[in-house]
């Protein structure tokens, strides 16, 4: 094949082998189907994330309703912002991408459209269930079984619709792109039926060592690496310039492979739970260094030069304010896990703030960026306005990090409270007031950015095609 | 090696399942095989060898408390793990009294397992027993009538409802009783 030579050569075929062959080949309707529609959970979501951060500051708001009370919206905000937003953008963008990098279009469209009409069904008969109190008791496992046998339905096709993709592909060589969204899709098998089946027939410390192992690998081995197969594609796609490493990107990629999961009893530190098993847990915590600061050092290497980029480009301003939020939570991660920080910090408000500068702050902004990036190319149009995708940046970085540092001081100043049994618990809950009224004023500026990040692309979506006017405006 | 799975899309499912699964069948398989305390449930008479007590199947009606427990989300506020921590052991412990830790042999009933993550508010590994009934009914009616601060959502339709609110008053009372560590069973009836 004419393009092996290239291909070798790291970093330079993401960027340049989607240009060699007709565009046009592509339908992309799946990857419009799965992107409008979680756009649309993360706006809805996005309320029930402000409600339940106003319920701290105002404990009785809407208190007296069973549907609406904390305990029910907790999950739906958690569930609908992993799996009706987060991962169903991510598999939105890899529907659009692999085609591309593979060369060929996507095995079968019909297939995608029914995945992506079955997720919708999901998320749906998610919001009924966790409103009525329907809970199986277990964190990120909160769906009732038939749901959960309907999402190994819909991970199975779509695992098959990009499985089929890569085995028909023109390029022989894999890109990394490819490869996570690969262990993406088999990694999350397991996984997911580890929390989900496996976790049935069993109880106690078994029952909740299976449960972590889910839980942080829904995190580790699901958004982790389908977020990095985005940021692997469209770091270099949108500053056009060639990943800096292939070699480093095969450290960061295999040893995330091996490492992750291990780590799951990192949750119970202390708690009851063999410290043997606790040790192994830190240890490879620690280790989870080793594929993060491979992969940060190629991003930035790949920027060499270029930064002056992140002037005006949006997409590429999220892609790389995601990979500091990504060394910085993955920092935080290992440290956690050691026994002496994680003495303070484990089950205070710390831990929201960690939790969500990985999901939103990391993972969200890389899917944001890809939408930002794809939804103009498969409308055959131009963004609706480049200056509102700006202030959607800022919006999401001043609330994001207003969230995220508040969290951190308040937290461990409570954990430091908590360790000294003189003060009252009621004492330390007080203390926080100041704390959760700052994260709720905080997620009030996340929500615009929300706002406008879904206004901006359904506008694209659903105006003319070939819009030139809008857009010429708005960057004049 | 690992360079033959670029371009072959058989030998990269093998190795990364082949990595994958060595961690972890060797974290979620073997622990359970290894450490027997996890499945045995608690039980010593002898106060020779430490705290005594015998850790008791839930009854129906406390499984239903539980349900409503489970239904309500009170575990993402409320742990269910008194720590190797010091503070944890004096915050779950009664009238001076340090509480013993939580070991695994006093969860094996438990299902789903309520440990949680997040403390928001207090831990309840060690609360059965310390207030009773008419205290739960005014604390779920309106929190702050009894703990000012407090920022627990009001559960009015539990302190309503006769039949759930015994129930889940029920389960409570049960939570870290399988170890008799007050003095002289200072417990509340």
């Amino acid at each position: 094949m004419q393009s092996e030579a290239t291909i070798r050569r790291a970093g330079e075929i993401p960027v340049s082998a989607a240009a060699r062959y007709n565009e046009s080949i592509h339908q992309d309707t799946t990857a419009r189907l799965f992107l409008a529609s979680s756009i649309t959970y993360f706006f809805i979501v996005g309320i029930v994330a402000l409600v339940i951060a106003a319920k701290f500051v105002w404990p009785q708001l809407m208190g007296t309703i069973p549907m609406l009370t904390y305990g029910r919206l907790r999950p739906l905000h958690v569930n609908g912002m992993l799996f009706g937003w987060l991962l169903a953008a991510d598999m939105g963008l890899m529907y659009y991408v692999v085609p591309r990098l593979c060369g060929v279009r996507l095995w079968s469209e019909k297939l995608g459209i029914a995945t992506a009409a079955l997720w919708n069904v999901i998320i749906l008969g998610a919001v009924v269930t966790l409103l009525l109190g329907v809970n199986q008791g277990l964190e990120y496992a909160e769906l009732p079984l038939p749901l959960d046998v309907l999402v190994v339905v819909a991970w199975v096709m779509f695992g098959a619709n990009i499985f089929m993709t890569v085995a028909t592909r023109k390029y022989t060589q894999m890109y990394v792109t490819i490869w996570y969204c690969l262990g993406t899709i088999l990694w999350t098998a397991f996984v997911y039926l580890t929390g989900n089946f496996a976790t049935l027939f069993s109880t106690g410390v078994n029952q909740a060592n299976l449960n972590w192992m889910y839980v942080h690998n829904a995190v580790g081995l699901i958004f982790t690496p389908v977020g990095l197969a985005i940021a692997y594609y469209f770091i270099p796609k949108t500053s056009n310039n060639p990943l800096h490493s292939h070699k480093l990107s095969m450290i960061g990629f295999w040893s995330l492979a091996f490492v992750y999961v291990w780590t799951g009893a990192h949750h119970m530190i202390h708690g009851p739970i063999s410290q043997w098993l606790q040790t192994i847990s830190i240890v490879f915590s620690v280790m989870l260094l080793i594929p993060v600061w491979a992969v940060v050092y190629n991003f930035f290497a790949t920027m060499r030069g270029q930064w002056q980029q992140l002037r005006d480009n949006v997409p590429l301003k999220f892609l790389m304010t995601g990979v500091v939020f990504y060394l910085l939570t993955c920092f935080q991660g290992p440290m956690h896990s050691l026994r002496s920080v994680n003495a303070i910090v484990s089950k205070t408000d710390w831990i929201p703030g960690h939790a969500h500068m990985a999901v939103l702050g990391a993972f969200s902004f890389f899917a944001i960026a890809g939408a930002y990036y794809v939804v103009p190319r498969i409308c055959k149009t131009r963004l609706y306005s480049d200056a509102l995708a700006n202030w959607s940046f800022w919006l999401f970085l001043i609330g994001g990090v207003g969230f995220f540092v508040t969290l951190w001081l308040g937290g461990f100043w409570q954990g430091w409270q908590w360790n000294n049994p003189a003060i009252p618990f009621i004492d330390t809950v007080i203390a926080l007031e100041p704390v959760w009224l700052v994260r709720f004023f905080s997620g009030i500026l996340m929500f615009g950015g929300i706002v406008t990040f879904a206004y901006n692309i359904l506008a694209t979506m659903l105006g003319p095609k070939g819009n030139q006017s809008q857009a010429a405006l708005a960057t004049a | 090696m690992l360079r033959k799975a670029d371009y072959s899309a058989p030998v990269f499912v093998a190795a990364a399942l082949g990595l994958f699964f060595i961690g972890g069948l060797l974290t979620t398989v073997v622990p359970p095989l290894m450490d027997k305390s996890w499945a045995k449930p608690f039980e010593n008479s002898d106060a020779a060898k430490g705290v005594t007590g015998k850790l008791q199947p839930y009854t129906e009606q406390q499984l239903q408390g539980r349900a409503i427990y489970v239904r309500e989300g009170c575990w993402y506020c409320h742990t269910q793990q008194t720590r190797t921590l010091l503070a944890d052991t004096k915050r779950s412990g009664w009238r001076g009294v340090d509480a013993p830790i939580s070991t695994p042999d006093e969860f094996v009933y438990d299902s789903p397992h309520l440990f949680g993550t997040k403390r928001t508010g207090p831990d309840l590994s060690r609360v059965g027993g310390k207030y009773d009934e008419q205290w739960h009914k005014a604390h779920f009616r309106n929190p702050r009538d009894l703990v000012p601060g407090s920022i627990m959502p009001p559960f009015p339709w539990i302190a309503n409802n006769e039949t759930e609110f015994q129930a889940l008053v029920a389960y409570m009372q049960t939570l870290g009783r399988a170890k008799n560590w007050r003095p002289d069973n200072d417990y509340e009836k």
